[in-house]
């Protein structure tokens, strides 16, 4: 249908805007000179890493900036009306019903005390007027268009007793409901697992298609960003330094950021070459140290010239539709890009001999449980029937020296109690583990300190893996003397060595971890866990928390280390695209099994386990181009205390149908191992035949 | 951020004590009710200290002459019904709660009574409650079921219990106000320990092999100081309370020792006769120093709170 | 082909108390002549388009200087908006056509577009015409043929059939009967990948019926 003689004005129009917040230190500038316009049925992503701004523009908009922010220039034109300016009064009855925001934790625009039922038709009762009845049928309605299995009797369930994604849906669905001109969604999918992310992707395409509604779309993931938006805006350090259609700027990024950003963000490449992860080198400015007359940039810039160090770029047009802030844009060639000296490690260079080793760590059908208390009153007198969440059930893996195994899955496969198990904060109640002759089945408090300081550990959180009252000093240097790595008079030395393996330098050590970014605080972490030059570092998920460019960062020092060391690592992740680039062998968990196992090349190409196929149909890939299967998965994940018979994916395998029979066999019998090759394994009972015939999951241009 | 390459001082000096001490002071300046409070405060130590120098009579020295009489030029804050000075039963007395604690004749210890009741009662509390929640299981079920019955009494009737067991003095009254903040401050301290366990620098310290004893101690507690202290100010207002209550009541520190609890209930008679002063200026000096303490905690926790 | 179609959703509206002058100057700037006043829930109270703003001068004449510039700035849309039920709204199921024929017969050039009450769209003239060129094909090339046939059932049939045997593709086709000949009807075939020889050789052949005109557009 014709739209091109529609009105052309946008729903939104951000001009110039600048944001401040007061502070005990005067006048700090969040945002400065942001200016975007977003149209009917159009999706502008707001992109950038943490500290960008684009929260806070976002904020602005809906006035939502707390007693200490205030816009303090530009303008914001919604719907033909002004919006800086009014009064509270004013800007409530403007936007009215017309913009909705959804929020990356459903849990706070959700009461939890409430029916979901009641807190929908309440949209509807108190803005429309209508009828308590006509509002719940509505609603009713309005959460079978979000794809919301069982619309009715959602209804009258509490928000605890549904999912996280289905949180999120009922959350958008509250967002539609008065069927706002403007949408704004703040990571809306960050904190769902990837499936479960990319069927809420799904629905939010079609909403565009359905509703017209114009959404503007801030998220740090470039994934994400590829599949929904039309249009992006690229933020850092509180202003937007490149604005165009999304093919546009992936095809032919022009700021030298948004090129870094596309170098350190995690592909599914085809080839390890393709994989390496570039980190950006610097820190971003924290806003008192943001220069008003030059390029924000330029600290960090490979092409910065004297010009950008002295003068502020203007945002400005370089082709149709596509302006960048830099003075060089045009000139700039991604393509023609080398990393600098040291910036990552030589990954492509060929490795030591390769001797047929023994593998340094074997487990073998490993199962962990958690009894789980019962409410009823037998088990009160240990009568009851025990019930076991059945975390890890029988695993078996192994792996050589020196390589690195990434373990993946998604939240509840059992991947974070698996390690905990090996490193000795779980008992398991079944199988064998041994490492370097030593069991691992005993716990931590009655292994061997030999045994404990070959096995360390690199944690998730970086705000919680440092202990806040002890400098970093000295945080490091506890295992050097509790393992006696080091003598008493050489600690302090070894502590500064480590300190400058993980590229921090030596007056980090008295720093308290407040003291230190997210970033640097990791790198600590990786230090202390290396510090005893253990044979085995498990690492649980240690990069989720960071920024994109702060993750390449530590992934390639992790690497460096492991280099270094020849320490052997599994390396937990809930996201395919993270360990492609240096596992040498991934293993996929489901409900506490391994459905796939092989090297790293095997995982990605086919033949697949169907779930493998469905996460990688699931991971959004950072290029609009890419050719990538559909494959959703449906329902959710069986609860770990009754796991399906069988083969426990069986609930949700969209492959059943190439079984006899509809995939009877799947209900009632565990599956078989099918060996692609020696070291490859899948868990299925499709035969390997099969399975070889399946196309490969995602097509990209290489480069 | 840098890679530097420089190379390092042998010894790098810590940022020092009191580049620390003047962070924390600055916390304190920041909140007008907490300076208030610490001015209150450091006025009864201080007096405490300087006693001798700001009165020219002992708290025991006797005037039969001057027996119930109203402020005036020789006796500031009047007399009590044995003609001894208010004011310096006053100053002593604040000694004795919160300066020195005399352990026996010839022997005290640097501190007064309420804050070494305090102290014991961290010490025993704190470690009751790391063990309960940090160890938690079944040692958590019996330190809970103990302070369960702890606080199952009324305060001032435990009081009572205790002194009535053992006896009143100095150690006795310390042993008491130890003993009734147990429950507290272990439940406090249990709470906090529940929250840190969870973080991952512990998980850390466990996959190291750390004894559970060095992580309690050296990994949760002084991460949990700030609300400690902040409890500890109350408690020692609450203590200075039980103090005055216990003397109240006849159970305090033996005569003729001045704690202001027993010149609250020696004064009492003479209320309605005329001569409040021997009961009002003790109740005046027990609230003031309660509040002030109060104040200060306030005014702690508001600016913590702020600089987290 | 209904209204919900091609009507343009979220259009820009205001309140009744909304000062002319903000309206003028939302309306420049969005380019639109026709703005819709909604109260609380987008509950349409009435509509107000360029001629409305146009102050009669008979009011006019009786001001003087001061007056006029107090009446301009404070006068607001309530003041000259056409009323709720002066104005003609009608659902968004209704199909294209009714709503044009609504707009010609009331001489009007908008038409708000309402469910239960509740502003979800405006149609304009300019709706109307996109979806003439659309039904008829402009912007798609191809071979126009306007053919002269008897008005008699069957006959649209005939034509239509002997295109189809040539498996042509046919992306227009609209017809009228033929102005001041009733019993004549005027149909507008376009055609796509076809040459405009082989059409014209096609249809020539077909009884009774007179090719008029034959572009290629």
């Amino acid at each position: 249908m014709a739209t091109n003689h529609r009105i052309k004005s946008p729903v939104l129009k951000v001009d110039s805007v600048a944001i401040s917040y007061e502070t005990r230190y005067g006048d700090v500038e969040a945002v400065r000179d942001v200016s975007f316009n977003v149209h009917r049925a159009q999706t502008l992503g707001v992109v950038g890493e943490s500290g960008c701004g684009k929260s806070t523009v976002a904020f602005g908009i809906v006035d939502f900036l707390g007693p200490n922010g205030k816009i303090v220039g530009g303008s914001i034109k919604f719907q033909g009306r002004e919006l800086v300016g009014r009064s509270q009064k004013e800007l409530r009855k403007l936007r009215g019903d017309q913009i909705s925001m959804v929020y990356q934790d459903p849990m706070q625009a959700l009461n939890p005390s409430v029916a979901i039922g009641d807190q929908l038709a309440e949209v509807l009762t108190i803005h429309r007027g209508i009828s308590q009845q006509e509002a719940w049928r509505k609603s009713i309605d309005m959460l079978e268009r979000v794809y919301m299995p069982d619309a009715a009797n959602v209804m009258d369930r509490y928000p605890h007793q549904i999912s996280g994604g289905q949180q999120q849906r009922v959350v958008i669905a509250m967002a539609l409901l008065n069927n706002p001109a403007l949408l704004i969604m703040d990571e809306p999918t960050t904190a769902l697992d990837v499936t479960v992310e990319a069927v809420v992707l799904d629905l939010i395409e079609d909403l565009k298609r359905d509703f017209d509604t114009a959404i503007v779309y801030i998220t740090h993931d470039l994934g994400v960003v590829a599949r929904v938006c039309d249009h992006v805006g690229v933020m850092y350090a509180g202003e937007i330094v490149e604005r165009g259609a999304v093919e546009m700027i992936y095809g032919n990024p022009l700021h030298p950021y948004t090129q870094g950003l596309m170098r350190c963000v995690p592909k599914l490449g085809a080839t390890k070459e393709g994989s390496i992860l570039y980190p950006i080198r610097g820190r971003v400015p924290a806003p008192k140290d943001r220069p008003k007359g030059a390029c924000i940039f330029a600290p960090r810039c490979d092409y910065a010239t004297e010009r950008c160090h002295n003068e502020r770029p203007l945002l400005r047009e370089i082709e149709s539709g596509h302006s960048a802030r830099c003075f060089y844009a045009e000139e700039i060639d991604a393509s023609a890009w080398k990393p600098p000296e040291g910036l990552v490690p030589d990954l492509l260079a060929p490795e030591a001999e390769e001797v047929d080793r023994e593998p340094i760590i074997r487990v073998k059908d490993l199962k962990t449980y958690y009894e789980h208390e019962s409410k009823s009153v037998l088990s009160l007198v240990g009568m009851g029937e025990k019930l076991y969440v059945k975390a890890v059930d029988e695993v078996s893996l192994e792996v050589p020296p020196g390589k690195t195994l990434g373990i993946v899955g998604e939240s509840g496969c059992g991947k974070s109690t698996l390690a905990k198990t090996i490193v000795g904060l779980e008992s398991p109640i079944d199988g064998e583990a041994e490492f370097l002759g030593f069991n691992l089945t005993a716990p931590v408090s009655k292994r061997d300190v030999q045994l404990i300081q070959e096995l360390q550990m690199v944690f998730q959180n970086p705000d919680s893996t440092m202990n806040p009252s002890y400098s970093v000093g000295k945080q490091i240097s506890r295992p050097l003397q509790r393992f006696r790595a080091a003598s008493p008079d050489k600690v302090h030395a070894e502590v500064i060595r480590l300190l400058n393996a993980v590229r921090l330098d030596g007056s980090y050590y008295n720093r308290l971890p407040r003291q230190l970014s997210g970033g640097e605080k990791q790198r600590v972490g990786i230090a202390r866990a290396f510090a005893s030059r253990p044979d085995l570092v498990l690492c649980d998920e240690p990069v989720s928390a960071l920024d994109v460019s702060v993750q390449a960062a530590v992934l390639n020092l992790l690497l460096e280390i492991q280099r270094e060391h020849g320490t052997t690592m599994m390396f937990i992740a809930h996201d395919l695209s993270v360990v492609r680039f240096f596992s040498d062998y991934v293993a996929v968990m489901y409900l506490g099994h391994i459905v796939e196992f092989g090297p790293a090349e095997a995982i990605y190409a086919p033949p697949y386990h169907p779930y493998t196929e469905a996460l990688l149909s699931a991971v959004p890939i950072p290029d609009p181009t890419a050719e990538q299967k559909h494959i959703r998965l449906e329902g959710t994940v069986p609860s770990a205390m009754n796991p399906p018979s069988g083969c426990t994916f069986h609930t949700r395998c969209p492959r059943r149908s190439m079984l006899p029979d509809g995939g009877k066999i799947c209900e009632t019998q565990v599956p078989p191992w099918r060996y692609n090759t020696e070291e490859h394994r899948i868990f299925c009972h499709i035969p390997l035949d099969d399975l070889r015939k399946m196309d490969p999951v995602v097509t990209t241009r290489e480069g | 951020m840098a890679v530097s390459e420089q190379t390092i001082p042998k010894k790098i000096a810590r940022p020092s004590r009191w580049k620390r001490l003047r962070e924390g002071a600055s916390i304190l300046f920041a909140s007008k009710i907490g300076l208030i409070g610490l001015v209150i405060v450091l006025f009864w130590i201080l007096v405490a200290i300087f006693a001798p120098l700001l009165t020219p009579y002992g708290p025991t020295e006797q005037d039969y002459t001057a027996q119930n009489t109203p402020p005036s030029a020789a006796h500031p804050l009047g007399t009590d019904s044995l003609g001894r000075d208010i004011w310096s039963r006053l100053i002593y007395g604040a000694r004795v709660v919160l300066v020195i604690l005399p352990v026996s004749e010839n022997f005290w210890l640097p501190g007064g009574t309420a804050l070494w009741g305090v102290f014991l009662g961290l010490l025993v509390g704190s470690t009751l409650g790391l063990m309960g929640g940090y160890l938690g299981g079944w040692v958590d079920e019996v330190v809970m079921r103990v302070l369960d019955a702890m606080m199952a009494f009324p305060v001032i009737l435990l009081y009572m219990i205790i002194i009535a067991a053992v006896g009143a003095s100095a150690t006795n009254v310390v042993l008491a106000i130890a003993i009734v903040g147990i429950p507290g401050i272990a439940r406090l301290v249990r709470s906090l320990a529940l929250d840190i366990r969870t973080r991952d620098y512990i998980r850390a310290a466990e996959t190291r092999g750390e004894s559970p004893w060095y992580i309690m101690f050296v990994e949760i507690l002084p991460n949990a100081r700030g609300p400690i202290i902040i409890d500890a100010m109350l408690r020692v207002g609450y203590a200075i309370f039980a103090m005055g209550t216990l003397g109240f009541l006849g159970l305090g520190l033996p005569p003729p020792s001045p704690d202001w609890g027993s010149m609250v209930a020696k004064g009492r008679q003479f209320i309605l006769s005329g001569s409040p002063w021997a009961a009002l200026w003790p109740s005046v000096a027990i609230a003031s120093l309660v509040v002030g303490l109060n104040m200060f905690a306030d005014g702690l926790r508001e600016e913590s709170l702020r600089y987290q | 082909m209904l209204v919900r179609d091609y009507m343009t959703r979220h259009p820009v509206m205001v309140e009744p108390e909304t000062s002319i002058v903000e309206a003028q100057g939302i309306m420049a700037e969005a380019k639109i002549r026709h703005l819709p006043v909604v109260e609380e829930g987008k509950r349409l109270v009435g509509l107000v388009t360029r001629e409305r703003m146009r102050i009669p001068p008979t009011e006019l004449a009786s001001l003087n200087v001061w007056e006029i510039t107090r009446f301009l700035s404070t006068m607001t849309i309530k003041d000259v908006m056409a009323k709720r039920d002066e104005v003609i709204t009608i659902g968004p199921d209704t199909p294209l056509e009714q709503a044009a024929r609504i707009m010609v017969e009331n001489k009007v050039g908008s038409l708000p577009v309402l469910e239960e009450g509740v502003v979800v769209g405006i149609i304009t003239d300019t709706d109307m015409m996109a979806h003439l060129t659309e039904m008829m094909a402009t912007r798609i090339s191809g071979v126009r043929v306007t053919i002269r046939m008897p008005n008699v059932r069957g006959e649209l049939a005939k034509m239509v059939g002997a295109l189809g045997e040539q498996g042509w593709g046919i992306v227009a086709c609209g017809g009228v009967p033929a102005p001041k000949q009733p019993d004549l009807w005027e149909a507008v075939v376009k055609i796509r990948n076809a040459p405009k020889e082989d059409v014209v050789a096609v249809l020539s052949r077909v009884e009774g019926q007179e090719i008029v005109d034959v572009r290629e557009t």
